[in-house]
């Protein structure tokens, strides 16, 4: 048989029970990439209570202990300190720098793309083509330029990337509202008199907040990315407090007399960037989302 | 195709003007008096106030940045702070050295996307396809500065590869540049490979459940012949896809080549920050920003001449 | 032997897995061309086996349509679809599929597809979506002429495509070949299909709902031209479709199908006017008819019970939305019983003589 024809069983076997189904038992991305989420923000909230040592104080003696010493099971950085420690503490500026600004720019392009998408055709372009100048920069260097110019620190940090992501959550929003606007159900409102505002928060934001809400979840695991990417350039939280990407930084100045303990914080930011993914794809089937890139 | 490629370019004109107010917009965010910067703290109010206005500053802002734009248009985007050196310059030579890096990695990774997404869009339910589906979502995720120092670790573990920089010490031939090329390409290559393999593989299953491919096995068409034609109809999305990685590219490898010390922008850019050096950044963000919209123009263009329907 | 060119040598591979087919080219007027026999489809979900079909008989006539009838849903597109062995890996159908002495359900894939567009041409329903919109028409016709080895090189399968074009009745084939599919209207495009489908000499042609997305005036012209098509080629046609209108215009024979079964069959212009069973005769008073009031058109109370919710035994899975029904139809299922030459019905009730359905509809129109 064909195994490129179309297999109508996929659709034809596919009645209303099983997808309530697929809502109450969560995919195993969902709880897998729930799961690294929840650790590390249990890690954050809880670093006082369980960070081994302090994250800033070290001793010049304990200089660059390897992975798995005891006392210090990942290791202590250049000037001594415990980098379990800071990774613990450094959970904290990294999520905040990551999530924040995904809250922020998600609510700023959202309220944008639904303007741009039940606006007429010149406030459309006007917002749209906006944005394409937007676009014609690469996110991370847009959020380098801004940071550099605010200067280093996370609120900066903070600022930069929301504006950063405010492009790419107004583009996908628009392109959900312009999906709905060709939907019988929109007109009908339209045609019995709604207002354009009722419209908006009775029948659009109802219908665009799945598909936002999986692209935002994704969006967060690049935001850490990108979050940490500033701190790697000096553009985070200031020495000696800890974030994910200045101790990539510090550390990788020792890869080659401690290349395992150089990889720590690169993999701590791997993780959490898995975990924030496997989150929102496995959101993105629980809700029957189009997959879409996560582009910024 | 002539005159599709010239409109277009003139629409990416806006697009440019765009480009050159949002990179004004930041240096005039740059807090700090550049005037008291420049006369250090003992210079006399009307020192100040005649620099001032020698540099424009007290005129109305859309002056200053007619000034600045005319400045830029003939190339003088202003003096490297740290390199006592035209940023302008300095930033072209780089820019030329990440474009290298850029292409090495986009070739990797559109290649290797491509294969990926054809096998799970043609096996979507077999083991290899559901494996994939899983691993790419794990490709996408790694950062290219994680995967790029995990690399550093290798090549200083095996030896296999030089673990830095762009050429050896006595040699500059290009087996040793594409030696030193490889390990960063792949770092920077990993994450888009994986999202243009999960994109499309997307575009192609969406292609593969329109009514023609039916039609064609209905007609008896091989099912490679079949394929062909679909893999066609998803180029123009994998254009798309093409266009969205080089703008994650040319963020991505500066972080790429500050750890593999890489020439190019982004070690630039590191230094720069450092040493609060705007114009070197402010140059390398404006370069940056006219090769994505051109890279834009040339993916609007191959899309037209593959999809009459666009060119019509 | 060894003096066959390859291509001569696939070409008689070609021919000899059609086998009969070929020998059918000279079929006489009526002879029966392709058999369907107890075809049951079903597909395979996560947790079970749903029937889409159960237990379908059809035999396609040379020089006869017939015209397999019945509501979306009703299993007829999935019919059409297993006849060619299309419905893909998740389908799991039974029975026998008979083209002249051929057993398609037994054929090796690789010679299935030289069945497909081969002995057997097919159309399908959406006229805009049935070419690669990014090549232009010509090269699409070419592609298939060549490989069913009608023609030998592409410049001569070039104008056979062209000769094809003009056979369908499109008047500038030269600047059609020439042109992509957006430049095309939908019902050019669907003469481009049926170009198709009949480009490789098809014994049987099969037809899903071919008109259904053209405007009236197209669909008429696109119908007469199946008639001309067949009385030229001598075809058997298999035309799939849920206007009773269509199956009034074009039809030799019908088949009426409901909830995956057949329920009557006969000769066209017998089960269109004299129906047998009681949801032929709800399918006939939907259909606005001359002479009969506005009023007097009756939709059918209810809906079709969806796949996986049949009754397969021991009911009449038409019994909750029949007006005829008695207390047995839903304690057991009428066989198909026949009639007459060529009529069977699956009705105890109306085919007893109880309530007629034609008297029925007299009265309303009164």
């Amino acid at each position: 048989m064909s195994v490129i024809s179309l297999d109508p069983g996929a659709t034809l076997a596919e009645p209303r029970a099983r997808q309530l189904r697929r809502v109450t038992r969560p995919p195993a991305g969902v709880v897998l990439g729930g799961g690294i989420v929840l650790v590390l923000v249990l890690a954050a909230l809880l670093a006082p209570v369980i960070a081994p040592d302090s994250p800033t104080a070290g001793s010049v003696s304990q200089r660059l202990f390897n992975v798995y010493t005891i006392g210090h099971m990942l290791g202590t950085d250049g000037q001594g300190r415990d980098v379990l420690s800071r990774l613990i503490w450094g959970a904290r500026p990294t999520l905040l720098a990551g999530v924040i600004p995904v809250v922020i720019g998600g609510l700023l392009g959202t309220a944008l793309g639904m303007l741009a998408g039940l606006s007429r055709s010149w406030v459309r372009n006007l917002v749209m083509r906006t944005l394409d100048v937007l676009f014609a920069f690469p996110a991370i260097l847009l959020a380098i330029a801004i940071g550099a110019a605010l200067g280093p620190g996370i609120k900066n940090a903070i600022v930069s990337l929301s504006i950063v992501l405010i492009a790419p959550v107004a583009r996908v929003a628009e392109s959900e509202v312009l999906r709905l606007r060709s939907d019988d159900f929109m007109e009908a409102a339209r045609a019995s008199g709604a207002r354009g505002t009722t419209i908006a928060w009775r029948h659009v934001v109802p219908n665009i907040a799945p598909p936002l809400l999986v692209y935002c979840t994704s969006l967060i695991g690049l935001a850490i990315v990108y979050a940490a990417g500033l701190a790697f350039l000096g553009l985070g939280v200031a020495p000696p407090h800890p974030d994910w990407g200045g101790m990539l930084d510090d550390l990788r100045a020792n890869v080659f007399d401690r290349p395992v303990l150089s990889l720590v914080p690169a993999a701590a930011i791997f993780l959490a960037s898995i975990g924030f993914n496997l989150l929102g794809s496995g959101l993105r089937r629980m809700l029957d989302v189009r997959e879409r890139e996560v582009a910024a | 195709m002539t005159r599709f490629l010239t409109r277009r370019l003139l629409l990416s004109l806006p697009i440019l003007i765009g480009v050159s107010i949002v990179v004004f917009i930041t240096i005039k965010l740059i807090p700090g008096n550049p005037v008291a910067a420049l006369l250090g703290p003992n210079a006399t109010p009307q020192a100040r106030a005649a620099l001032s206005s020698r540099l424009g500053l007290n005129d109305p802002l859309p002056v200053q940045y007619l000034h600045w734009l005319w400045a830029v248009l003939h190339g003088n985007l202003g003096t490297s702070i740290s390199l006592q050196s035209g940023a302008g310059g300095l930033a072209l030579t780089a820019f030329a050295n990440t474009m290298i890096l850029v292409l090495a990695a986009l070739v990797i990774a559109l290649a290797g996307g491509v294969v990926l997404g054809l096998v799970m869009a043609l096996a979507p339910r077999s083991v290899l396809g559901r494996a994939l589906s899983s691993s790419t979502l794990l490709l996408l995720s790694a950062p290219q500065y994680s995967v790029g120092l995990l690399l550093v670790v290798f090549a200083v573990k095996t030896g296999a590869f030089p673990s830095g920089g762009m050429h050896s010490t006595n040699s500059a031939s290009l087996g040793d540049l594409l030696a030193h090329l490889v390990l960063p390409a792949v770092a920077a290559a990993l994450a888009p490979m994986g999202i243009v393999a999960r994109m499309f593989s997307v575009a192609l299953s969406g292609v593969l459940e329109q009514e023609f491919v039916s039609s064609m096995s209905a007609r008896g068409l091989r099912r490679r012949a079949i394929i062909g034609h679909a893999v066609h109809n998803a180029v123009p999305s994998l254009l798309t896809i093409t266009g969205l990685q080089v703008a994650y590219l040319l963020g991505g490898v500066l972080f790429v080549e500050t750890i593999f010390d890489w020439p190019g922008i982004g070690q630039h850019l590191y230094q720069a920050i450092s040493s609060r050096d705007e114009p070197l950044i402010e140059a390398g963000v404006l370069f940056t920003a006219v090769a994505l919209v051109l890279t834009n123009v040339l993916v609007d263009t191959l899309h037209a001449w593959i999809d009459p329907r666009v060119r019509a | 032997m060894n003096s066959l060119s390859p291509a001569l040598r696939r070409a008689r591979r070609s021919s000899a897995a059609l086998g009969e087919a070929a020998a059918a080219a000279t079929a006489a007027e009526g002879e029966e061309l392709l058999r369907v026999s107890d075809l049951t489809v079903a597909f395979r979900g996560r947790k079970r086996v749903i029937e889409i079909v159960h237990g379908l008989d059809l035999s396609l006539h040379a020089g006869r349509t017939l015209v397999l009838l019945g509501e979306s849903g009703s299993g007829k597109s999935v019919t059409a679809r297993a006849i060619l062995r299309l419905l893909g890996a998740g389908a799991v159908v039974e029975g026998s599929v008979r083209l002249g002495a051929t057993e398609l359900t037994e054929l090796p894939e690789s010679s299935m597809g030289l069945v497909r567009g081969g002995a057997v041409g097919m159309v399908s329903q959406d006229p805009s979506g049935s070419l690669d919109p990014l090549r232009r028409a010509g090269p699409q016709i070419v592609e298939v002429l060549l490989r069913h080895e009608i023609e030998s090189d592409t410049r001569r399968a070039r104008a056979h495509a062209r000769e094809l074009l003009s056979q369908v009745g499109l008047r500038d084939p030269d600047r059609v070949l020439r042109s992509y599919p957006f430049e095309l209207s939908g019902g050019m495009r669907q003469r481009i299909a049926i170009a198709i489908a009949i480009g490789c000499r098809p014994r049987v042609l099969i037809a899903d709902e071919p008109t259904t997305a053209l405007d009236v005036t197209v669909q008429a012209q696109v119908l007469e031209l199946f008639a001309r098509l067949q009385r030229e080629l001598n075809l058997a046609i298999l035309l799939v479709t849920h206007d009773v209108g269509v199956a009034r215009v074009i039809g030799d024979d019908v088949a009426v199908m409901y909830a995956g079964r057949l329920v009557e069959t006969g000769p066209a212009e017998v089960v269109l006017t004299d129906p047998r069973h009681p949801y032929t005769t709800a399918l006939l008073d939907a259909l606005p008819l001359p002479g009969i009031a506005r009023g007097a058109l009756r939709s059918i109370p209810g809906q079709p019970p969806g796949p996986g919710a049949r009754p397969w035994e021991g009911a009449c899975a038409f019994a909750p939305r029949c007006r005829s029904a008695t207390g047995a139809c839903t304690s057991h299922r009428p066989p198909l019983s026949a009639l007459g030459p060529g009529r069977l019905t699956g009705c105890d009730v109306i085919a007893d003589g109880a309530p007629r359905p034609g008297e029925d509809r007299r009265e309303v129109s009164a």
